[in-house]
């Protein structure tokens, strides 16, 4: 049975087509057949963070007016034989499309893939809206701030009055030590605010800008952290029940440790 | 001397600001839902001692009024110290306000 699900945060800049693209490559990993749609119609990326972006002839607009066939708007990525992309358009806007146009989009591509991942635009206006429209679950992206915190919960709502199941959250750009050392919300923190199930943690890396100049997903990369914490996201999303967390605890420093015993230091937070 | 431990250490600012930043989400979290100006929370606040204020005595100064997440509502919850009952005929309605027909 195929899946669609589109990955929502409310506020710009959290990480949405990042984790569209590392979930993608993840899903594939484990031999699922996977097509990530960007949904950000004049503002798209997600062919950039996949390094697909040399490869468009057709887009999402054109499929919908009926200049080309869905299969020929579809970018295979030669990495990964089961991922596809089918690109946003960057000359129109989010008006060009309405939902019941992307209902039936996306009911076509559940026909020839397991999962259908759509990359939802920041806002929640008309792009949002078209963004849900086909989706049979939500994930919500946030980093463990105020501001991203506060959209999220108000994503969370439209999710919800969308009739859309439960979503399930992606905290981004987690920093352990920060954490630790009391000045970042933890885990338990944001999951008291938000109150849904979390699907996994992402630590804050500089491999995520790396893999963003290369147009290469971090989850490619075995040796990254980061890449890891999406590649069990993308275990559980496929299926596999009870993936364990990554461990983001940082050791202590030499002076950290000196300058608590010397109550110079805050107590230790849990960071996972 | 403890200050200037922290500065050399670099530890002059740090520590436990997440609890500044969990307290004000909330918070907001709280208000944007409600959705009322701090100038009508002012006014419902008026009101409503001035109410309570026809059966009882209150002391107006510490009173408090604070928006709170529950379970699944956002619930009203205030404080406010009585001084004494108004003293009143038995059968009279409450000094201040309409009278309620019989």
């Amino acid at each position: 049975m195929s899946e669609c699900i589109v990955i929502t945060s409310g506020k710009g800049g959290v990480g949405k087509t990042t984790t569209t693209a590392n979930l993608g490559v993840a899903l594939a990993q484990q031999g699922k057949s996977v097509a990530v749609v960007d949904a950000d119609i004049g503002l798209r990326n997600l062919d950039v963070i996949l390094g697909l972006e040399n490869r468009i002839v057709y887009d999402l607009v054109h499929v919908i007016e009926g200049e080309c066939r869905l299969k020929q708007a579809l970018i295979k990525d030669k990495r990964l034989e089961n991922l596809c992309l089918l690109p946003a358009a960057q000359t129109r806007d989010k008006n060009a499309v309405t939902p019941e146009q992307m209902r039936d989009l996306i009911a076509k591509l559940k026909e020839t893939h397991d999962y259908v991942l759509v990359d939802c635009p920041a806002g929640i206006e008309q792009g949002f809206k078209n963004a849900i429209a086909g989706a049979d679950r939500a994930i919500i992206v946030t980093t463990p701030e105020v501001s991203a915190i506060r959209d999220a919960d108000r994503i969370i709502g439209m999710v919800e009055a969308a009739e859309l199941p439960e979503p399930q959250l992606i905290i981004n750009r987690f920093r352990a030590k920060m954490v630790q050392a009391g000045d970042m919300m933890n885990k338990d923190d944001i999951l008291e605010i938000l109150a849904i199930p979390l699907l996994g943690v992402v630590p804050d890396h500089e491999d995520i800008i790396v893999s963003a100049n290369r147009g290469l997903p971090v989850a490619f990369d075995e040796e990254s952290l980061v890449g890891e914490a999406y590649r069990r996201i993308g275990r559980t999303l496929a299926g596999e029940a009870d993936v364990p967390m990554l461990d983001l605890t940082v050791q202590d420093s030499f002076w950290t440790t000196v300058k608590r015993w010397m109550g110079l230091s805050p107590a230790r937070e849990v960071a996972r | 001397m403890k200050d200037l431990f922290n500065r050399f250490f670099g530890g002059r600012n740090a520590g436990r600001s997440k609890d500044e930043a969990k307290q004000r989400l909330k918070f907001l979290l709280i208000h944007d839902q409600v959705d009322l100006t701090p100038a009508q929370l002012e006014t419902m606040k008026n009101e409503i001692l001035e109410v309570i204020g026809r059966y009882v005595e209150i002391d107006a100064a510490s009173t408090e009024f604070k928006l709170e997440k529950a379970e699944d509502c956002i619930a009203l919850v205030s404080s406010v110290p009585v001084r004494r009952v108004v003293e009143r005929p038995a059968s009279a309605p409450p000094t201040s306000g309409t009278p309620v027909p019989a």
